[in-house]
C-alpha cells in the first residue's frame, strides 16, 4: 500500500472507532431514546459548537502556509456556515433546528445557556486551532470526513422517532449531508498532498484523533446534563445559626452553603435534571449572567463533595 | 480572646478494647483511666457541646461498643441535635446490636479494618477478628449507613493497598482512608516497625490515582505521613479550636495524646461545666493562637496554615512541647524525624509489639 493510501486508512480507522458516532448519547438518539428535554438541551448546547466553527475557520485562513486556492475554497466554509445575507447559513439553520425542538430561539443565540463542558470542549477546538499550524488544523477539520453518514442517520432518526420536530427543523441536516463530504474530499486531498513523512502522518492522525475526543467531550456533557441529583440520603440539612448559613452535614465532615447555593439544593429532588434545575435558577434570576453555568458548576461539586448523588437520565436504559 | 467554636465533639467512651493494635494511639497508661462518665453525664456532654456550636460526634474509644448504655448515649446525641458517628473495631455487635443504635438516630459508621489480608489484620489486632469485621460492614450496608472505612496503613501492609481496596469496594463502604499511624502512645514504640519507607508510600499513592481514575467510588484518602514531608501537618486544625476530646473519666482535652504532655492542666467535666472546661482550662489555652510560639514558628508564613505543627509530636521527640515540630523542615532540631525516615528505608517487615495493660 503507497504511503498516501495507507494514511487515509489509518485516518478512516480512527474514525470509525472514535467518532461520536459511537457515542452513547448519538446512539440513543438514533434509537429514538432520548427525551424531548435531551434534544432540545444537545440543540441549544451544540449551537456553541456551530458558533465556534466560522472563528476556527477564520483563523485557519490567517495561517502561513495557505495560497490563493487553499482561501478560496476554503472561505466557502465560512459562507457556508453564516450565509450570504440574513436568514441563511449553517448557523441559521441550526437555529430554526433549535426552534424546532421547542427551544427559545433567542435563548439558544443568547449563548447563556451552555454547559460548561461543552463551552470547555468547544474553546478547547478553537485553541487547538490556534496553537497548531496549517497542516495539524487541516488534519483536525477531517471529522466531515464522517459527518455525511452520520446526518444521514440523524434524518431517518428523527423521522422516525422524533416526529414532533417539524420538517424544517431538518435542514440543516439535509444540507451537511452534500457540504460534508465535499469539504471532507478537499480537506483530505490536501492533508494527503502534504504529509511528506511518517511524522507527519502521525502528527495527522493525532490531530484527528484529538478532533474526535472533543466532540466526544461534547456529548459526554450534554449526556451528563441528564442526570438527576438528589441529596445523599444519610445528609442532613441545617440551619448554622451561630453563622448565618446553611450547613450539609455528613459523616466526619460539613458543607456550608450560601443562600443561592441553598436554593439550588432544595429544587434537587432526583426526578429534575440538572440542566432543568440550572434552567430554573437562571430564570428565576435573570440579573445573575452566570446563573446557568454556575449552578452546574455547583451541582458537579456538590457531587464531588458527596453531598448530590445522580441518577442517570430518565431515558436511559 | 474570643474561645473558638468546636465543631466536632470527640467522647471517648471508654479505652477498653478487645484489639491489641501495635499502632494504638491510646495513651499508654490507658488501663488506670476508668470509665467515669454515666451516660446521663454523656448526655450532658452532648448538650453543652451542641450549644457551644458542635456538629459531629464520634463515639469512639477504645472500643465504645463495649458501653452497654450505647443506645441510650447515641439517643442523647441525636437529642442534642448533633449528628452521631460511631467509630468502632466492628467485632462486639451481632448484625441485630445495630437496629436499637440506628432507631436512637445513629447516622454512620467508621469501621477500622487491619489489612485485607485476614491472617495478617488478626495479627496486628491480635485476635482473630477480621471475619467478625466483614459480617458487621455488611450488616450496616444492609441498613443503610454509610461506611468509612479506615485502615492504617503501615509498612506491613501498604504494599497490599490494591486488595485493600478491593476490599473496601466489595463492602461498598464511602469512604476508605488510608490512615497514616499517629505515632503517639502505642504506636511511637513501635514506630520502627510501622513508618514505612517512602519508596512504598510513593508506589501506594500512584496505586490509589489509579484506582481513582477507576471509579469516583469509594472516595479514597492517603496523605503522605508527615514524617516525610517537610511541612508539618495542621495538627486538629489548631490546639483546642474544631476539636473537643472528653476521654472516659471526663477530661476535656484539645487531642487524644494532650494529657501525656507535663504540666499543663486541663479539667474534668462535671467538676466543671464544659464550656467552662473547653474555654478556660489553663491547659486548653496553653497553644491557642499564636503567642506561645517560638522562632522559626513566630515570625513563619506559614504559621496561620499549620500552627507550628503537633505540640504532643514536639514533646514526644525534643521534650519541648512549645517547640517547633520537627516534622517541619524549617525546625532547628530534626535529628529525630531524619533518623526515622533513615530507618525507615528498606522493605523488611520487623516486629510489633502489642498494646497491653501497661508499656513496662
Amino acid at each position: 500500500m503507497s504511503a498516501r493510501a495507507d494514511l487515509e486508512a489509518r485516518l478512516r480507522a480512527v474514525g470509525e472507532e472514535r467518532y461520536h458516532h459511537r457515542h452513547p448519547f448519538n446512539l440513543r438518539m438514533h434509537a429514538g431514546e432520548l427525551s424531548a428535554e435531551e434534544i432540545r438541551a444537545w440543540a441549544r448546547n451544540r449551537y456553541y459548537y456551530q458558533t465556534r466553527i466560522p472563528k476556527k475557520d477564520s483563523t485557519i485562513l490567517a495561517k502561513d502556509g495557505t495560497d490563493t486556492e487553499f482561501r478560496r475554497e476554503w472561505i466557502g466554509r465560512i459562507h457556508d456556515h453564516d450565509g450570504e445575507k440574513p436568514g441563511e447559513g449553517g448557523l441559521e439553520l441550526w437555529l430554526e433546528l433549535a426552534s424546532a425542538t421547542g427551544c427559545d430561539r433567542d435563548e439558544v443565540e443568547s449563548l447563556r445557556f451552555v454547559l460548561p463542558g461543552v463551552r470547555e470542549a468547544c474553546d478547547a477546538y478553537v485553541e487547538f486551532v490556534e496553537s497548531h499550524d496549517l497542516f495539524d488544523s487541516v488534519a483536525s477539520s477531517l471529522t466531515e470526513m464522517f459527518a455525511g453518514d452520520i446526518m444521514k442517520v440523524r434524518i431517518a432518526a428523527f423521522e422516525a422517532h422524533y416526529p414532533w420536530v417539524a420538517a424544517e427543523g431538518l435542514r440543516y441536516f439535509q444540507s451537511r449531508t452534500s457540504q460534508a463530504p465535499r469539504d471532507a474530499a478537499f480537506g483530505l486531498s490536501w492533508v494527503l498532498d502534504h504529509a511528506d513523512s511518517p511524522e507527519d502522518a502521525a502528527r495527522c492522525v493525532a490531530a484527528l484523533e484529538r478532533k474526535c475526543e472533543i466532540l466526544w467531550s461534547l456529548l459526554d456533557a450534554v449526556e451528563a446534563a441528564a442526570r438527576r441529583p438528589e441529596l445523599v440520603p444519610h445528609a442532613e440539612v441545617r440551619n448554622d445559626s451561630a453563622e448565618d448559613r446553611t450547613l450539609v452535614v455528613l459523616p466526619e465532615r460539613a458543607v456550608a452553603l450560601n443562600e443561592s447555593a441553598r436554593e439550588l439544593l432544595d429544587l434537587c429532588d432526583g426526578e429534575k435534571s440538572a440542566d432543568a434545575l440550572a434552567l430554573e435558577i437562571a430564570h428565576r434570576h435573570p440579573d445573575a449572567k452566570t446563573a446557568y453555568p454556575d449552578a452546574h458548576d455547583f451541582i458537579a461539586h456538590m457531587e464531588r463533595a458527596g453531598v448530590l448523588a445522580c441518577a442517570a437520565s430518565a431515558t436511559a436504559g | 480572646m474570643d474561645t473558638p467554636r468546636p465543631l466536632n465533639l470527640i467522647a471517648e467512651l471508654t479505652y477498653r478494647c478487645p484489639l491489641r493494635c501495635g499502632y494504638c494511639s491510646n495513651p499508654l497508661d490507658w488501663a488506670s483511666v476508668r470509665d467515669g462518665l454515666d451516660s446521663d453525664a454523656w448526655g450532658r456532654v452532648m448538650h453543652e457541646a451542641a450549644a457551644l456550636g458542635a456538629i459531629h460526634v464520634g463515639l469512639t474509644g477504645g472500643e465504645p461498643t463495649l458501653r452497654p448504655d450505647l443506645r441510650e448515649i447515641v439517643a442523647h446525641a441525636a437529642a442534642a441535635n448533633l449528628y452521631p458517628h460511631l467509630v468502632t473495631a466492628g467485632t462486639l455487635i451481632e448484625p441485630a446490636g445495630l437496629d436499637p443504635l440506628i432507631e436512637a438516630g445513629l447516622r454512620s459508621v467508621q469501621l477500622s479494618i487491619q489489612d485485607s489480608d485476614p491472617a495478617a489484620s488478626d495479627a496486628m489486632a491480635g485476635t482473630e477478628s477480621f471475619e467478625r469485621k466483614l459480617a458487621f460492614a455488611r450488616a450496616v450496608r444492609a441498613r443503610g449507613l454509610p461506611i468509612l472505612l479506615n485502615v492504617v496503613v503501615h509498612r506491613g501492609n501498604v504494599d497490599r493497598v490494591d486488595a485493600i481496596i478491593a476490599l473496601a469496594r466489595e463492602l461498598d463502604v464511602e469512604r476508605l482512608e488510608l490512615a497514616n499511624v499517629q505515632y503517639y502512645g502505642w504506636a511511637l514504640l513501635n514506630r520502627e516497625a510501622l513508618l514505612p519507607s517512602r519508596a512504598q508510600l510513593e508506589r501506594a499513592r500512584l496505586r490509589v490515582e489509579a484506582a481513582r481514575a477507576e471509579s469516583a467510588r469509594p472516595e479514597i484518602l492517603i496523605a503522605i505521613p508527615d514524617y516525610h514531608r517537610e511541612r508539618p501537618k495542621p495538627c486538629m486544625g489548631g490546639w483546642g479550636q474544631k476539636m473537643l476530646l472528653v476521654d472516659p473519666s471526663g477530661r476535656v482535652l484539645p487531642c487524644h495524646a494532650a494529657a501525656d504532655l507535663p504540666g499543663l492542666e486541663f479539667w474534668r467535666f462535671g467538676e466543671r461545666s464544659l464550656a467552662e472546661c473547653w474555654g478556660e482550662a489553663p491547659g486548653m489555652n496553653a497553644f491557642r493562637g499564636e503567642d506561645w510560639m517560638q522562632e522559626p514558628c513566630r515570625s513563619c508564613s506559614e504559621r496561620a496554615r499549620d500552627h507550628g505543627g503537633c505540640r504532643c509530636q514536639a514533646f514526644a521527640l525534643l521534650g519541648d512541647a512549645a517547640a517547633t515540630d520537627p516534622a517541619c523542615g524549617l525546625a532547628p532540631d530534626r535529628s529525630a524525624i531524619l533518623a526515622a525516615r533513615d530507618a525507615a528505608e528498606g522493605d523488611g517487615i520487623r516486629p510489633i509489639r502489642h498494646r497491653a495493660t501497661s508499656a513496662s
